[in-house]
This record gives structure tokens, C-alpha cells and sequence, in this order.
């Protein structure tokens, strides 16, 4: 037997206690009085509990019960276990980051919540900036097309096995190694090319989807080297732009600023801005002087202007105020041109060069580096495919199969090219033609830098961790040249050498040591380019809101109406009515109110497009048409496939406007989604405007004041109102000012409208419907021949009068106004609902209580502004609507300061109420007041030319005080007394009367 | 006992007895039902089926069905609901108003006509609560004292002013009507025969209340009837009235207008008579009711028809008048666009049936006309939707900014809900006409030695 071990508890039991030996049998240590309690029968009967206490008990317990019952609601979200330290759930991180694209550049600030970026806005160190399609880019990130990972003939592998495979085969491959890409603007990539280059002796040739090889070539004839120039718009008086849409989408280099900042009213100058363009472009709308021409005419004009301005010719009657005036501000002028024929830009280069604009209104020294694709590569890199010269091709950031005109030889080429690899985000045109597909990053989970000029250059950095096991093109690159370290380190070392790397990251951008590129005088032959041209003719253009076509599932930008036509999801055909008139082709509207067109057969050369609908445009050249580049994809995912028909089969040799066009009308109709169906102001006083010159003479021009007939005489609104006022002396009151002069109908406060405040998009079929779900839209006027003045003079009654004034003209002033809710003072929506769900805020603006609202719609019938939108259907949650917010990764996008609105609620603009809040709360922390430029609403901040100034007006300082008390401003529908916290500025163009 | 003068028109034709009164009023709630019933009951019940699912559709799917859009907010539900409540406005009219003026005309009429009016609210009731976005929230319209804060109704919102204004008006009516019936249930508890038709003795005996025939029960009676009839006079007009600040007191063209509310009253009243026109020229043929509602009450109808079309015509012209009068350019558009713009068609079919076609009733010949009389009243009920329709929809297709114009096209659902509508208001009516006392026959009988041919003989 072993010894038994002895554990003692204490020292007093080693010591053999004898009070332990007692406790040991006796579990309390004192004893329970439980006899004395309940074995007294009289003591027991005596103590009560009376019935009061019983029911307290009962009561106690039961709650008690009940509330262990309830179980608290479980909500499937997972806290940090550590939290990141930069990140604090409720408050946004922003990071400043790049976009490039090969079309569209910009420098934005990126905000996150919560490890999610949810909004892009402007990066105001830089003037790039983002455009509808950039602030649209943060959803493309969360598309559920996008591939999860590395595909091989359409089947998934995984990354090594793939790398694997292609180093060895392009160690060993017979025929040349090409690596085809956009324009590469980052000088990382560059170098990585190189390398890459190196090891395989492969070739480098860039594409841009839109050429512009005629620019850029006879910029080398004339100038030596072959860049685009950069452009001083803000210091051109005079603006002679053929075709060139500057604020569209021509160069894509935020001319926005510049143009505005030479057309500041208050400064008693404006540029003087002509435009001689075929299609109605933005640019063309914005015009002073607007000539509508046919595309071979325009090359005439040009031709005459060249010859006008040296003296060897007459001027044409239609430009000959062009030629007096640019030869009235020679190096204060420039003249711009779309066209991409070489001998076209070559005279526009001599003719600017005779202007001396050249380092005055147009900088060779800094070029802007955005473009650089050659077409000749490109189609001698199709003919060697074809050839079987090729071994491998690795495309980047291009979409051949779906953007070339000769697509099918390219397709064809693919199939000799014994490894294809594709590094598209998803399955697109060209990816499902290719071996392997290794899916590259979306910008926003990307390391990069971009230098778009020589003096600057920017970094994108990643706001997300990856969502899908894809890599960055040049860290496949670098894989594939074996090299073994990460994109982050190369890029980094690269950098850190020239730049402060944690400044430039947190900026987003930094200047270089000035580099500057040589450049020769003009010297160049120019020849003639008149031409005369049979038929009718076509002008392709990018729409402004598809632009490229890169991002066309995107259902942000499909929904975004174009700021010209009005018409989402589609692209067309766009007419003159004359032209429609003479081949048999109209338009019209069902009994729903939805516009309907012809369909047209549109010939081409060999190419044909079946069932094109046509839209008759007003200001579009007779004799002309006009279709948008981008559409008709048929692999971009699920919004953006058969959207449209692909234009870019017509641009045959990267021509972009085309003659001896024949179109063919043919049974069917088709189906526009035009959320404005009606095109003139009806002779009402919405828009109010005047010319420069009668502003200068009266700052009240145009804008007189209203006033009302009374017994007591005239008297202004606010003294026959009948309405009780709001006290808005004390506190905040928040107005918005809208100039009408600066507002270029560009569309980037609708995206970020959009974007900020998760409205819906509600597709094509609802759109037609007229239930459009934007807070914010830009109602864009036509002007028509028939006026008040006009209808007098002829004599004519009310009802002719009025039908006349329904038609817009041929050639038609424009004019662009932001409508978002008015926020009236005197709000006709708050006096009607029945349940007080909309309120007016102690600050000006109008509430809107989703989860009190029942739905009448009373408060939108009774909206003058028609800025109410009611949820017709569950938009969220409802597999009717497969776009974003019904979409686990889409759903990523939404933003948590904002409800998403359910079924059956009335929704609009709330000055962006969650961004007011924050800003007080900031101030409010930090023990300060409110600052001026910290009151932004999403639209003015995407606002790139400062249209929209919102801000405190009872803040002494604020910008929007001194715009209120201006003589522009006014108010929309002043006479219905509604006393809007938003108000306009009087629209002035720059025009002799 | 009243003296009439013997030179007016008898109100009860043939050698009626009090007996044979009772007989041919307790006749089709004892006897078996016709074809002719079960045929309408079943097309009724067809639409009324309609009905249920386009209204469960709305509510299971959202409004969206319907074909409302950004700009127009309200079509076909609130023209519906306009339409029920004015022809809901003949049946307290008639036995209210007339009542208090002492037209005896009226006791072959009103039981029907309130029957009517009950059923045309409840149809008008359900537009209101079915248009919401959220149906299940329409609580939220009532001032119930709530946790919810300091949430309280907006007692600015005409909408809320309809909530009261149809609730009080139903309630009147209802408790009018039904006091009403009371002897008449009597009357038919007393014939049903207990031993074949137990459950409906008892059913009649509680419906009815207890009534004995004592002279204290029908002193009762006449007071609490005069009673009501002065609460439910002012609510005759008091509701249309209201109905119309829906509009009058919205900034919208063509709803701002401050004639809205004896406009609205002329026509409800005239939609109302119509319509009383056209349920009760086929009653009286279906149920045999010729010696009771007779030529003499058909054209008396008509009359008040003739002058509340009349009066509607001039509100129309008074509209057109102020609008060029006002010198607003947006008034004047709206005026104008619903006579050339787009829906001139429903503008002149308004028109047509609503001031032009009435004014055929200035021949006798004409208003003494049955068949006539019938279509008359089919296109007055039509031209009186349109009225609606016009008002509401053309204001609103085309108001203040033209970037917003569009158009508006009903869907199957639209149609489904107010053909539906029309097919439960039948199912309420022919079901009332099968087991209530059609003809306030115990008030009749007070005319009888006054009014009756046999006593003006």
C-alpha cells in the first residue's frame, strides 16, 4: 500500500482544531431559524402577507418572467476583436486616390465607413475633377459581375497553377509577346512594362478606346512631339470650339473650371464661346453662339476660317463674327476641334499658331499625357495576329473585342494567338475570348501612381480589402517576369526617393521638380481639308453618362438621364425634325405619356445596324445624325448587356463621323426611357436670363422684381402672405444658391445625389413610366420660335399659341436648372399631410418622417417643383429590380447615415440633412462654430464649377449670405409665395444683342 | 292628418290599401328570388371578386400597379372616391332636406336612396384608406393618443378634414337610416311566419328593436327622425364641401379654386339623383314598385337634376371665367389644356354629359320619359366620373413646371378597382333590396288618405 498523502485545509486543522472538527459537521455555521418560523403554527398564522404584497409578488415575478422571456433581438453583425485603429464604427475615413480609366481621369477623395467606400468627391488640391462616371466608379467596385478569381478557358483555377502555366509557356513561345493596354500614364507600370518587356522581347502598344491619333500625330508634325496639349480655357476670351465637346467628354480633362472661370458675370467679362457642332453637345448648349453644321461642312468652315484669317479669303457669313473676334484676341483666343483627321488638327494647330495662342491659351511644355494610343500598332497588332506572328497577348484595361470597329478580325487574331490573357475585372467582350482571364484590381483596391502631366503626378491607393481573389495587372506583371515582391513595395521604393511618401499618399497628389517637354515652333504643311460630302451624314459622340462604354453595367449611369436628350438606358439615333420630317420619321408619346420613336435600318459603308430607334433633337444639324459610343455591349453583366446598339462597328479607321449614311425605316417601334417628356418652358418665366451687356448696364436685368397689385398700391410677396413665418433670425437657416450662369448640366450632382443618398434605380420600364426616383434632376429648356411677343404679332389665339410653343426650335437656346426640393418656407406639402410626416426644420429646410409617412401622395400633387418621389415598389429587397441595393455585394454601396426608403413612403432631397448634422456635431465637438466651407450638401460638393453654393445665410461670412442678397437671385415660382430656402442666379450668356 | 291640394299629382297609384302596402313591400324580402336577381347578383359578385384581388394586389405589391407616376399623384383612386361620396350625397338629401321641406314626394325614394348613400360611402371609404402607400398605417390618419411622442395629426390637411368629415357623415347617415327602418322591421317580423322561418323572426325581431306601434313609440320616432334630419342637413353639404378642399386649398392650377365647394355640393347632389335614377327605374320594374315611385317622382328627380346640372354648367363657366379673369398665365394654361390638350376628349365628355345632355330635360315629354330618364341618368353617372377625372388629373398632368408634364394610363388594377367598386356596391345593394324594406312603408302609409289616386279621385 502507498502511502496516503495527507492534504490539510488550513493550519488550524494540521493543528487538529477542535472547532474545525465541529464545523466539519455542521454545513452553517449558524443555525437556520427554520423551526422557529414554520414549526410555531400561531407565528406562522399571525405573520400576513397581505394581499397588496401578493399581488406585488405576483406582480414582480410575472415581470420578471416575462422580461427573461423576451429575448432581445439578435443582429447578425460581428464587432472588431480588435478594432482597427483607424477605424471608429459611424465615423468615415476619406483617402485620397486617383482614377484613371484610359477615358476618364480624375483626383478624388474616397469616403469609407466602415471599411467600405461609399462616395467619391472631388479632391480640391487638384482641378481634375471626377465627373458623373468617376462618382458613378465606387459602385462599379461592388458589381457582381466581377470575376472571384482566376479563369481559364471558363473554368476557375487557382493563381499559382495559372502563373505557373504562363511563365512557362512565354518562356517558350513561338512568335511575339504583346502586351496590349490603354494609355499607361503611370510610370510605375511603365517601368514594369519594361521589365517585363525585357525578359520576353515582348512589345507594348496602347489603345485608347476613343482615338485620338489625328491630335496627337499632327502634333508631332507641327510641334515635334506627339502629346496633347494641355489648355488654358480661363484665359481665352474668344472660345471657337468645332465639335470639340470640352464639357463633355472631349479629352476628358475637367475643362469645367477653366471655362467657368473665364465666365464670371461679376467680373463684368466673359469668354465669348462659340460652337460649330453637328451633334447638341453639352458644350454646344453652354455656347454663346451655337452654328449647327454637317460634319463635312464644319471642315469648310474651318478651312475658311484658316483662309479668313490669313487674308486669303472672304469669311463665311456664318463665322465671319468668329473670324473678326478671333482676330480681335489673338493670345487671348482658341480654337478647338474634334475632329481625328491629322491634315484637320494640323490646321487647327496653324490656325491657333496664327492666333499666337501657343503658350499663352495652349501648353505644349505641359501636355497632358491622358492619350497616347496608336492606331497603327493596334491595327498592325491585328494584322500580325491574323498572320500568326503573335504568340501571346496579355490585354489590360481595354476592351478590344467590344470597342474596335473591326472586332472580328481581332477575334479572329485571338484564336491564332496560342496564349490570350485577359486582366478584365469581369467576363467582358474580349475576356470570354481569351485563355485566361487574371482578374485585375478595381482602382479602389489598388495601389498605383498616374502622372498625367510631367509637373504632377498622383497615387490611387486602396480604400477596401480585396473582395475577390483577383490581383493588380502589374503585380501579375512582375509575377510573370519573376519578380516575387508585391506592387505596395515596388511602388513605394520607387516613389519615396522623389516624393515624401506619406504626404503625397494623404494628398493624393504632388507636384514634381518642373519637367518640361521641348517643343519646336510650328512647322507643318497644311493642306486643304475642304470636303464635300454625299448623303446624310453621322456623328458618333460619347453619351455623358456611358462615355466609353467601360462601365455600362453600372446602373447609376444607366439611369442617369443624358443631359441633353433626357433619355436613360438607351442610346439613338438623334434628328433634326426636319430631317425626320423628310424620311418619314417621328416621335411620340403613348397614353402613359412615354415617348416612343421609328426604327430606323442604318446603313454604313458594309456595316449595317438593325432596329435603331430615332430621337428627334432639337439643334441637331439638318441632314445629320447623331449616335453615342458605348452602348450595345453584349458581356458587360447583367444591367448593362443589350442596352443600346454598339457604335463603335461604324467607326471604321477610328473615324468618327461618317458620310453617305443611309437610313431605312422599318416596322416596330421602340421604347424611349425619357424622363422629360416635354422640351420648352411655355413661355413661363422659370429660367430668368439676360446678356452680359444688359447685366452690366442693370444688375437686375431679366430679374425684375415681382411685385403684386393690392389696394394698398404694389407690394412685394412677403407683404401680401398670408403665412405665419418661421422664426429664421436665430440659429442656422440653410439656403442654396444656384447659378444658372455656372451650372453646365454636366449631370455630377445627380450621381452624387444618387450616391449620397441611396435613391433607388428603379430600370428602363419604370423610367418609362415617369417614375424616376432622382432627388436632385436638371430639367434642361429648349427654346422655341413661339413667344408671347411672337404670338402677338401674328395675331394668333391662346390655343395655337401654345401648341406653337410646345415645339422647340431648330436650333435652340438651352438652358440647364437643377431642381431638388425647394425647401419652401412656405412649404404647400407640410400644410396637406394628413400625419404631419413632412415638417419644416427651425433651419430652413422641409422634413421628411419616412416612418411616419402613410402615402397619400397628397404632398406631391401639391408640389409646384414636382421634386416628390414616391416608393411605387419595394425597391430595395424586391427581385424585380436586380440592381444594386437587391444585391448582396451592391448592397455595400448603400450609405449607413441614410434610410433606405421602403415601400409606400414619399422620398426627396433633405439638403443632405445626415452631412448638415455631422458638421455640427464636429463644430459643435470641437467647441467652434459652424464653419462656411464645411456646409456642403453632396450636389455641391460634386459640383465642379461651384453652381451650387449651400450654406448658413445667417452666418455673416457665408458665401450663400452674399449670393442671396445678390440682384440675380430669384426664386422658382416666386409668385405661388412658397419662400424657397433654395434659390437661383440669373442665367447671362455672353451674347450681342 | 294633412290636406294636400287635390290638383297635385298622386304619389301612390292604384286602389292601395294599407294592406296591400305592407304586402307589396314585405313581398320581396318574404318571397324566393327571381332569375333576373341571381343573374346581376352573380355578375356583381363576379366584379366584386375583381375587386378583392386588384385591392389585394395593391396591397401585397405597392401602388406602382396602378399607372400613377411622379407628377400625377392621384388619378382613378380619388376620382373614384370623389365619385362614390357625391352620389352618396342623394340619400340624406332627399330624406334630410326633403323631409325638413316637407316634400311627401320623397317616401317612395329615401329608403333606397339612403340605402344607396350608406353603400356608395363604403365604397368611398375604402378609396382613401386603399390609395395609401401603407394601408396597414391608415390608423396614423386617426387623433388616437399614442406613445409615439408628441405625434398628433395635422389638422391643417383637408385630408385629415375628410377622415371627420365622411366618418360623421356615415355615422349620421347610418343611424338616420336605420331609425328609419325600425318600424319596417317591425312590419316584416310581424309577417315572417315563425314556425317556417325561425332565425328570421329573430333576426327581424332584434333588428327591429322591440317596436310596438304605441303612439309613444311613434312620437318617439317622428322627433328623433326630425332630429336627425337637422343634424344630417348641414352634413349634406358639409361633406362635399370638404371633399373640395382637397383641391381648393392645394397651390396646384385648377384645384385652387375657391368656388370648389357649392360646385362639388351641385354635383354630388346631381350625381347622386342620377344615380337614385338609375337603381331605382329598375327597381321599380323588378320589384313592382310602379305604383309607388311613380311617373310624377321620376320627373320630380329629374328636375333636380335639370338644376344641379344647371348650376355644375355655370360653376364649369365660372372656372373658365376666373381663369382668364385671374390674368395668371398658369391658371390659364390649365383651363385651357383640359379643353385642347391632351384629354379634351374627357373634358368634352364632361361637357356633353353633364350640361349639355341635362338640358333635354326641359321637355316634359322627355322627363316623363323612362327609358330616357335611364340613359340620361347612365350618362350623367359618366359624365360625373369624368368631372372627377378631369379636375384631378388634368390639373395635375400639366401643372407648374413643363419639365414634369407627363400623362397618366390606368392599368387592368385601376380598372379592376373601380369596376370592382361599382360590382360591391351592387352586391350591397341587391342584397339590401332582398332583405331590408325597399320602401319606407310605415311612413308611406301617412300619405295614403292624402296622396294616394284612390283618395284624389
Amino acid at each position: 500500500m502507498t502511502k496516503q498523502k495527507k492534504y490539510w485545509k488550513g493550519l488550524a486543522e494540521l493543528a487538529n482544531d477542535p472547532a474545525i472538527e465541529n464545523l466539519k459537521h455542521n454545513e452553517f455555521v449558524e443555525k437556520i431559524p427554520v423551526d422557529d418560523f414554520l414549526g410555531d403554527g400561531e407565528t406562522l398564522s399571525n405573520t400576513s402577507t397581505s394581499r397588496r404584497d401578493f399581488l406585488k409578488f405576483l406582480g414582480f415575478s410575472t415581470a420578471a418572467a416575462t422580461l427573461a422571456a423576451c429575448e432581445t433581438p439578435v443582429i447578425k453583425s460581428i464587432p472588431y476583436v480588435i478594432k482597427p485603429e483607424e477605424i471608429t464604427p459611424g465615423v468615415a475615413n476619406w483617402y485620397a486616390s486617383t482614377f484613371y480609366d484610359g477615358n476618364d481621369f480624375a483626383n478624388v477623395l474616397v469616403k469609407t465607413r466602415e471599411g467600405r467606400p461609399i462616395f467619391i468627391k472631388p479632391n480640391d488640391l487638384s482641378s481634375a475633377a471626377p465627373n458623373a462616371r468617376v462618382i458613378s466608379s465606387v459602385l462599379s467596385l461592388y458589381d457582381s459581375n466581377r470575376l472571384k478569381g482566376v479563369m481559364k478557358n471558363g473554368e476557375s483555377v487557382s493563381w499559382s497553377d495559372a502563373d505557373t502555366d504562363i511563365k512557362d509557356r512565354l518562356s517558350s513561345i513561338d512568335g511575339d509577346v504583346v502586351v496590349l493596354t490603354n494609355t499607361i500614364i503611370s510610370p510605375t507600370t511603365k517601368s514594369l512594362l519594361n521589365a517585363f518587356s525585357k525578359k520576353y522581347a515582348a512589345k507594348h502598344v496602347q489603345y485608347d478606346a476613343i482615338s485620338h491619333q489625328g491630335m496627337l500625330d499632327a502634333n508631332k508634325d507641327s510641334f515635334g512631339q506627339r502629346v496633347l496639349p494641355s489648355y488654358h480655357l480661363d484665359k481665352a476670351d474668344v472660345l471657337v470650339s468645332f465639335g470639340a465637346d470640352f464639357l463633355g467628354n472631349w479629352l476628358n480633362s475637367s475643362f469645367e473650371k477653366q471655362y467657368i472661370a473665364n465666365r464670371n458675370p461679376k467680373s463684368g467679362k466673359m469668354s465669348r464661346h462659340f460652337q460649330i457642332e453637328t451633334n447638341m453637345s453639352l458644350s454646344g448648349s453652354n455656347a454663346d453662339v451655337r452654328i449647327p453644321v454637317k460634319p463635312s461642312e464644319k471642315l469648310n468652315l474651318i478651312e475658311n476660317l484658316y483662309n479668313a484669317l490669313k487674308g486669303n479669303a472672304p469669311a463665311n457669313d456664318k463665322i465671319k463674327d468668329i473670324v473678326s473676334e478671333l482676330s480681335a484676341a489673338k493670345g487671348k483666343s482658341l480654337v478647338i476641334c474634334d475632329s481625328n483627321d491629322k491634315a484637320v488638327q494640323i490646321m487647327v494647330n496653324a490656325i491657333n499658331d496664327m492666333l499666337g495662342n501657343y503658350g499663352k491659351t495652349i501648353d505644349l511644355t505641359q501636355p497632358s499625357l491622358l492619350r497616347a494610343g496608336d492606331d497603327n500598332a493596334v491595327a498592325q497588332l491585328v494584322q500580325d495576329m491574323n498572320d500568326g506572328k503573335v504568340g501571346a497577348l496579355i490585354i489590360s484595361g481595354v476592351n478590344p473585342s467590344y470597342t474596335l470597329a473591326n472586332a472580328e478580325a481581332f477575334n479572329e487574331g485571338l484564336k491564332k494567338v496560342s496564349l490570350t490573357i485577359s486582366t478584365a475585372l469581369s467576363m467582358d467582350e474580349t475576356s470570354t475570348n481569351v485563355e485566361y482571364v487574371c482578374p485585375d484590381r478595381h482602382y479602389l483596391e489598388s495601389w498605383g501612381d498616374a502622372k498625367a502631366t510631367l509637373n504632377q503626378v498622383a497615387f490611387t491607393q486602396p480604400t477596401i480589402q480585396p473582395l475577390f481573389d483577383s490581383r493588380q495587372f502589374q503585380e501579375s506583371l512582375m509575377t510573370w517576369s519573376g519578380d516575387d515582391s508585391d506592387y505596395y513595395t515596388y511602388l513605394k521604393n520607387y516613389w519615396r526617393s522623389k516624393v515624401s511618401w506619406s504626404s503625397s499618399l494623404h494628398d493624393g497628389l504632388v507636384e514634381l521638380s518642373s519637367d518640361s517637354l521641348s517643343v519646336s515652333s510650328f512647322s507643318a504643311n497644311v493642306n486643304s481639308i475642304s470636303s464635300q460630302a454625299n448623303g446624310l451624314e453621322l456623328a458618333l459622340y460619347q453619351s455623358n453618362s456611358i462615355g466609353d462604354g467601360s462601365q455600362s453595367n453600372n446602373p447609376w449611369l444607366q439611369e442617369l438621364p443624358d443631359p441633353i436628350t433626357r433619355a436613360c438606358w438607351d442610346n439613338y439615333l438623334t434628328i433634326s425634325a426636319t430631317t425626320a420630317r423628310e424620311n418619314g420619321l417621328t416621335n411620340w408619346n403613348i397614353s402613359d405619356g412615354a415617348l416612343n420613336g421609328d426604327m430606323v435600318r442604318l446603313t454604313v459603308g458594309d456595316r449595317v445596324i438593325e432596329n435603331v430607334p430615332v430621337l428627334i433633337q432639337p439643334g441637331q444639324a439638318i441632314g445629320t445624325l447623331g449616335l453615342a459610343l458605348g452602348y450595345g455591349r453584349t458581356a458587360a453583366g447583367k444591367v448593362g448587356n443589350g442596352v443600346g446598339v454598339n457604335a463603335y462597328s461604324l467607326a471604321i479607321d477610328n473615324n468618327y463621323t461618317l458620310s453617305d449614311v443611309k437610313i431605312e425605316k422599318v416596322e416596330g417601334e421602340h421604347g424611349f426611357a425619357s424622363v422629360q417628356l416635354h422640351h420648352t418652358m411655355m413661355g413661363r418665366d422659370l429660367i430668368k436670363e439676360t446678356t452680359l451687356a444688359e447685366y452690366i448696364a442693370d444688375p437686375k436685368a431679366g430679374n425684375p422684381d415681382l411685385l403684386f397689385d393690392t389696394h394698398k398700391g404694389k407690394l412685394f410677396a412677403d407683404e401680401v402672405s398670408l403665412w405665419k413665418e418661421f422664426d429664421h433670425e436665430t440659429g442656422h437657416f440653410w439656403n442654396l444658391s444656384i447659378d444658372l450662369t455656372s451650372c453646365i448640366g454636366c449631370n455630377a450632382c445627380v450621381v452624387a445625389c444618387h450616391s449620397e443618398n441611396n435613391v433607388p434605380v428603379v430600370g428602363k420600364e419604370e423610367v418609362r413610366k415617369s417614375r424616376d426616383m432622382h432627388w436632385l434632376r436638371i430639367d434642361r429648356y429648349f427654346s422655341s420660335d413661339m413667344t408671347e411677343e411672337v404670338a402677338e404679332e401674328q395675331g394668333l389665339g391662346a390655343v395655337s399659341k401654345y401648341k406653337a410653343m410646345e415645339v422647340p426650335s431648330e436650333n435652340p437656346d438651352v438652358a440647364f436648372q437643377p431642381v431638388m426640393c425647394q425647401h419652401c418656407n412656405h412649404a404647400p406639402c407640410e400644410t396637406v399631410c394628413p400625419v404631419a410626416a413632412t415638417s419644416h426644420s427651425a433651419e430652413g429646410q422641409n422634413h421628411m418622417a419616412y416612418n411616419r409617412c402613410v402615402g397619400t401622395r397628397y404632398c406631391a400633387n401639391n408640389c409646384p417643383y414636382k421634386v416628390r418621389r414616391f416608393n411605387w415598389f419595394d425597391y430595395a429587397e424586391n427581385d424585380a429590380f436586380d440592381y444594386n441595393m437587391n444585391d448582396d455585394l451592391g448592397k455595400m454601396v448603400l450609405n449607413p447615415d441614410v434610410t433606405v426608403r421602403v415601400r409606400g413612403v414619399m422620398e426627396k432631397c433633405s439638403m443632405c440633412i445626415q452631412m448638415i448634422q455631422k458638421t455640427k456635431l464636429d463644430a459643435k465637438r470641437d467647441g467652434r462654430k459652424v464653419l462656411d466651407k464645411d456646409a456642403q450638401t453632396a450636389c455641391s460638393i460634386a459640383c465642379p464649377t461651384n453652381a451650387l453654393v449651400f450654406g448658413d445665410v445667417n452666418d455673416e461670412s457665408s458665401e450663400v449670405r452674399t449670393l442671396k442678397s445678390d440682384e440675380r437671385k430669384y426664386f422658382l415660382l416666386e409668385a405661388i409665395n412658397t419662400a424657397p430656402s433654395v434659390f437661383y442666379q440669373t442665367k447671362i450668356r455672353n451674347r450681342k444683342a | 292628418m294633412q290636406k294636400e291640394s287635390p290638383i297635385r299629382e298622386p304619389l301612390i297609384l292604384g286602389n292601395k290599401s294599407y294592406h296591400d302596402i305592407t304586402v307589396d313591400v314585405a313581398k320581396p324580402v318574404l318571397a324566393k328570388a327571381n332569375k333576373m336577381w341571381w343573374i346581376v347578383f352573380g355578375i356583381s359578385l363576379v366584379l366584386f371578386v375583381w375587386w378583392i384581388l386588384s385591392v389585394g394586389y395593391t396591397i401585397g405589391t405597392g401602388i406602382g400597379v396602378w399607372g400613377l407616376n411622379k407628377t400625377v399623384g392621384w388619378a382613378w383612386d380619388i376620382t373614384n372616391f370623389v365619385w362614390w361620396v357625391g352620389i352618396g350625397h342623394a340619400g340624406t338629401l332627399i330624406s334630410a332636406v326633403l323631409l325638413l321641406f316637407r316634400q311627401k314626394w320623397r317616401l317612395s325614394i329615401n329608403r333606397s336612396a339612403e340605402a344607396m348613400t350608406i353603400f356608395a360611402v363604403v365604397q368611398a371609404a375604402m378609396f382613401p384608406l386603399i390609395h395609401m402607400g401603407r394601408p396597414w398605417l391608415g390608423y396614423f390618419v386617426f387623433p388616437i393618443p399614442n406613445n409615439f411622442g408628441s405625434l398628433w395629426v395635422n389638422f391643417n390637411s383637408p385630408l385629415l378634414w375628410d377622415v371627420f368629415a365622411i366618418s360623421t357623415y356615415f355615422s349620421v347617415s347610418f343611424v338616420f337610416w336605420y331609425v328609419g327602418l325600425i318600424p319596417d322591421f317591425a312590419m316584416i317580423r310581424d309577417k315572417v311566419n315563425e314556425k317556417y322561418w325561425p332565425l328570421r323572426k329573430k333576426i327581424y325581431s332584434i333588428l327591429s328593436f322591440g317596436w310596438s306601434g304605441k303612439a309613444k313609440d311613434w312620437q318617439r320616432f317622428e322627433e328623433v327622425s326630425l332630429v336627425l334630419a337637422g343634424l344630417a342637413t348641414p352634413l349634406v353639404f358639409s361633406v362635399h364641401s370638404i371633399v373640395s378642399f382637397d383641391f381648393a386649398t392645394s397651390v396646384i392650377p385648377g384645384w385652387h379654386t375657391t368656388i370648389f365647394p357649392p360646385y362639388f355640393v351641385a354635383g354630388a347632389v346631381f350625381s347622386g339623383f342620377a344615380m337614385v335614377q338609375t337603381l331605382l327605374l329598375v327597381m321599380r320594374k323588378v320589384v313592382g314598385l310602379e305604383a309607388y315611385i311613380t311617373i310624377k317622382h321620376v320627373e320630380y328627380m329629374n328636375i333636380v337634376i335639370m338644376l344641379t346640372g344647371n348650376l355644375v354648367g355655370i360653376a364649369y363657366l365660372t372656372e373658365l371665367f376666373m381663369a382668364w379673369y385671374s390674368g395668371v398665365e398658369f391658371e390659364q394654361y390649365a383651363f385651357l389644356n383640359r379643353a385642347t390638350g391632351p384629354y379634351w376628349w374627357a373634358y368634352w365628355s364632361m361637357m356633353t354629359c353633364n350640361v349639355i345632355s341635362p338640358q333635354l330635360m326641359w321637355f316634359k315629354k322627355l322627363r316623363t320619359n323612362i327609358v330616357f330618364t335611364f340613359i340620361l341618368a347612365l350618362f350623367v353617372n359618366v359624365g360625373m366620373w369624368f368631372e372627377r377625372f378631369v379636375i384631378i388629373v388634368t390639373s395635375l398632368h400639366r401643372d407648374y413646371l413643363p419639365s414634369s408634364w407627363t400623362m397618366f394610363s390606368p392599368t387592368f388594377v385601376d380598372i379592376g378597382i373601380f369596376v370592382g367598386s361599382i360590382g360591391f356596391f351592387f352586391v350591397l345593394f341587391l342584397l339590401y333590396s332582398r332583405t331590408f324594406p325597399v320602401i319606407a312603408q310605415a311612413e308611406l302609409k301617412t300619405i295614403v288618405k292624402s296622396s294616394s289616386e284612390q283618395y284624389k279621385k
